[in-house]
């Protein structure tokens, strides 16, 4: 029984390799059945997160971790957000909905906006001109930030085509480089979970 | 085609892809049967795996615990396998040395995974009593709220250690940059290559794109998994023999190789 | 004496609260939006041939619009969203539309409502909202040719078979152009399916930090025109000829751009005045 688990990895690994290159309908088909699986498969862990996520605070508030007090609120949440959307559904106009579009929205976007903060902090730390590279990565950062916004192109004209030339060439250059070398990591590290070389992910080393 | 229905069992435009893995696969074979018969495999040391052990064993000495963040990637995302094998390793070392791990999740089946693969480790290090039932945790499955905890429990719990393993996005800089502020040492890995200059601000240290996937064979120092580097290496540099020859091939007016490698 | 002073000066600008940054950054951002300019906008050859793309189609064409994002990254991608359909109404295309995100709808919902509001567009003939599926890239898949079967009906209920417009619609082979606005990996979907397998013309609508990757894709011919974050989106609203958040929105990011490089440049004066480049904390980090 040791066994099963790198059976139904082998197999199911070598045959979505081989629809890769097969185009009829049928295998098609066969794909899109095993990618429905798999969101089935996460919709049931998704009750195990739950329960982690349940036993986690439940904890905090047993041992009185620092902030415990807002592991109140996550479990509040996540019971009324539960039974909220079992009673009456997740589509536009219900409970779940709303909560979604007036509460949910607003902060993902607020937390999202706090990148242009986190930028400018990290940027005045670390674009500093110590050697020669650091110094070319200064002025090329430098050059980006005001050659790719109006103001750029309001100040010089040369700036869009500068702009665009560092990213046409050296960018995408060392991108291409890296991208080669991640989708060949890609590969290798794929085949040694189909055949079985690298186990880890069953908890064997 | 048939009534608009694809009836073909092989699409002839991707032939040149099945080479490519057929290859691919020689070369791993290859170097299986050197690794097998004690060739010397060299793999160059990653200063980002090397300073684990460094940032474990600063954890310890300040009895403060590590953060493991396995990324924002699911089971299908590569990043995200190398880095349950990564996790696997350090839930050894900290299994070792006796300190606190802490690995939040935003992928319920990646925590499930992760559960076991710490789990076991510890019991290999001879530490099964040790292991904390919740070390490994969900968070949240959107982006910000994630975010949102993660930050918090850096702020409050402040451990010694972040390591950041496996597909980031955009929340690579909030999370860096937070745990930046705490003064953690910081090691990241990430095959997100619009994130890594975000990493490289923030963080200690920092593995690369595909040294992320190095990393597996790196720790084990295993025949066959150093051999699987070796054959990457292989087909990198065939990458690199066919670009070259498809430039030059295309300068002097015959762009026909630069189209045999066209995906399609 | 001189010298001294300016050693004060620079520790002090180095020991400066992140704080103060923050600040001076919010303000850049709110101002220009309060007072906007309306700075020059030129289109990159890129964003031109997205919009070239969605221009040359014959009047009629259908146009399938996958519009994959949430609140998060709305100011980027939703003005291209705007700008897309306003384009397609003008031009007598129809836009059918769905998203991958469960977030998504009552953005696509706003943004249909803007655009037809504007160019005096009526739902069910003129465009069609398919709503939310679950299922990223089993329902790309699925489209190829089970349009019907994974969105029998549109967002409000209306059975596709009762929408004259959605006659004769199986899948990707009525769409001479697909069209994918995305934060996501979503968009690796679309091309390596729509584009790569069912060889439609494919034009991509992404965030900011994701454009560069999407780079080779047009020169493979995978993609046929990238728009990248609120400048792509601000370049777009300048060809279509409207003045929509994205080009509002330059203003603003123009500023906090220069506010970052006077920090930059200050940190490095700063430093310079203090011997700090030498020993710099950074350079005792490992592979950085």
């Amino acid at each position: 029984m040791r066994s099963g688990p790198y059976v139904v990895t082998f197999l199911t690994g070598a045959v979505l390799i081989a629809i890769f290159f097969i185009p009829h309908y049928r295998a098609q088909q066969v794909q899109a059945t095993i990618l429905e699986w798999a969101d089935v498969v996460y919709a049931f862990a998704l009750i195990l997160g739950s329960i982690s996520l349940w036993t986690t605070h439940q904890k905090r508030i047993k041992t009185r971790a620092p902030g415990w007090i807002f592991s109140y609120v996550t479990l509040g949440a996540l019971l009324f957000i539960t039974t909220a959307g079992v009673v009456q559904g997740i589509d536009e106009g219900t409970m779940v909905g709303r909560l979604y579009n007036m509460v949910n929205a607003p902060l993902a976007s607020t937390m999202f906006a706090l990148l242009a903060f986190f930028i400018a902090s990290a940027a005045f730390r670390a674009f500093r001109a110590r050697n020669t590279e650091a110094t070319l990565l200064l002025v090329t950062a430098v050059v980006m930030m005001i050659g790719r916004v109006s103001i750029g192109e309001f100040l010089w004209k040369g700036f869009p085509p500068l702009t665009e030339w560092l990213l046409d060439v050296p960018n995408l250059a060392a991108k291409r480089g890296v991208a080669i070398g991640v989708g060949l990591g890609a590969i290798s590290t794929a085949l040694k979970i189909i055949l079985g070389i690298d186990r880890s992910y069953l908890g064997r080393s | 085609m048939g009534d608009g229905l694809d009836i073909r069992w092989f699409d002839p435009a991707r032939a040149n892809l099945l080479i490519g893995v057929a290859v691919f696969l020689a070369f791993l074979v290859v170097n299986i049967v050197r690794a097998r018969g004690g060739s010397h495999l060299f793999i160059r040391p990653l200063a980002g795996l090397q300073a684990l052990d460094e940032a474990i064993g600063r954890a310890t000495e300040m009895g403060r615990s590590v953060l493991y963040l396995p990324g924002l990637g699911d089971m299908s995302e590569v990043g995200t396998l190398a880095s349950i094998t990564i996790m696997a390793r350090v839930a050894r070392r900290t299994a070792d040395m006796g300190c606190d791990l802490s690995v939040p999740c935003y992928d319920p089946v990646v925590m499930a995974i992760l559960d076991g693969a710490v789990r076991q480790a510890y019991i290999e290090a001879g530490r099964g009593d040790q292991f904390r039932p919740g070390s490994v945790h969900y968070v949240s499955a959107q982006q910000f709220a994630y975010v949102a905890a993660v930050s918090g429990m850096m702020l409050r719990e402040r451990p010694a250690a972040n390591i950041f393993m496996g597909s980031f996005y955009a929340e690579a800089l909030f999370l860096a940059e937070t745990g930046n502020q705490t003064g953690a040492i910081q090691i990241a890995g990430c095959d997100q290559v619009t994130q890594l200059p975000f990493f490289v601000c923030a963080c200690d240290y920092v593995l690369l794109g595909e040294e992320l996937y190095a990393a597996s064979a790196y720790l084990g120092r295993e025949p066959i998994q150093l051999a699987t580097i070796a054959a990457q290496d292989w087909a990198k540099a065939l990458a690199a023999a066919l670009v070259v020859a498809s430039l030059i091939a295309s300068v002097l007016g015959h762009p026909e190789l630069g189209m045999l490698l066209r995906t399609r | 004496m001189a010298a001294e002073r300016n050693a004060t000066w620079a520790r002090r600008l180095l020991g400066l609260d992140r704080r103060v940054i923050f600040l001076l950054v919010a303000l850049a951002t709110a101002l220009p939006l309060l007072l906007p300019v309306n700075l020059p906008i030129t289109a990159s050859p890129r964003v031109r041939a997205a919009y070239e793309a969605v221009d040359a189609l014959p009047r009629g064409s259908y146009v399938l619009m996958s519009l994959d994002y949430e609140p998060d990254i709305m100011a980027e991608v939703q003005p291209m969203a705007i700008a897309m359909f306003r384009q397609c109404f003008r031009k007598g295309l129809k836009p059918v539309v769905l998203t991958l995100y469960p977030a998504g709808p009552g953005l696509v919902e706003s943004a249909l409502r803007i655009a037809s509001t504007a160019e005096g567009a009526v739902r069910n003939k003129d465009f069609v909202f398919l709503g939310y599926k679950s299922g990223s890239q089993a329902v790309i898949l699925g489209m190829g040719d089970g349009l019907r079967q994974l969105f029998p009906q549109d967002y409000w209920g209306t059975p596709l078979d009762q929408i004259p417009m959605m006659k004769g619609i199986q899948g990707y082979s009525q769409f001479p152009l697909v069209v994918n606005l995305s934060g996501s990996s979503i968009a690796d979907y679309y091309i390596r399916i729509a584009a790569t397998r069912y060889h439609r013309p494919l034009v991509l609508g992404c965030t900011a930090v994701m454009a560069t990757d999407y780079y080779p894709y047009l020169s493979s011919g995978q993609l046929r025109g990238l728009i990248g974050g609120m400048k792509g989106a601000a370049e777009y609203e300048s060809l279509a000829g409207l003045f929509g958040d994205a080009r509002r929105g330059m203003d603003a990011q123009s500023l906090v751009h220069v506010i970052v490089v006077i920090f930059v440049v200050l940190g490095n004066l700063a430093l310079f005045a203090t011997g700090g480049l030498k020993r710099n904390p950074l350079d005792s980090g490992g592979t950085t």
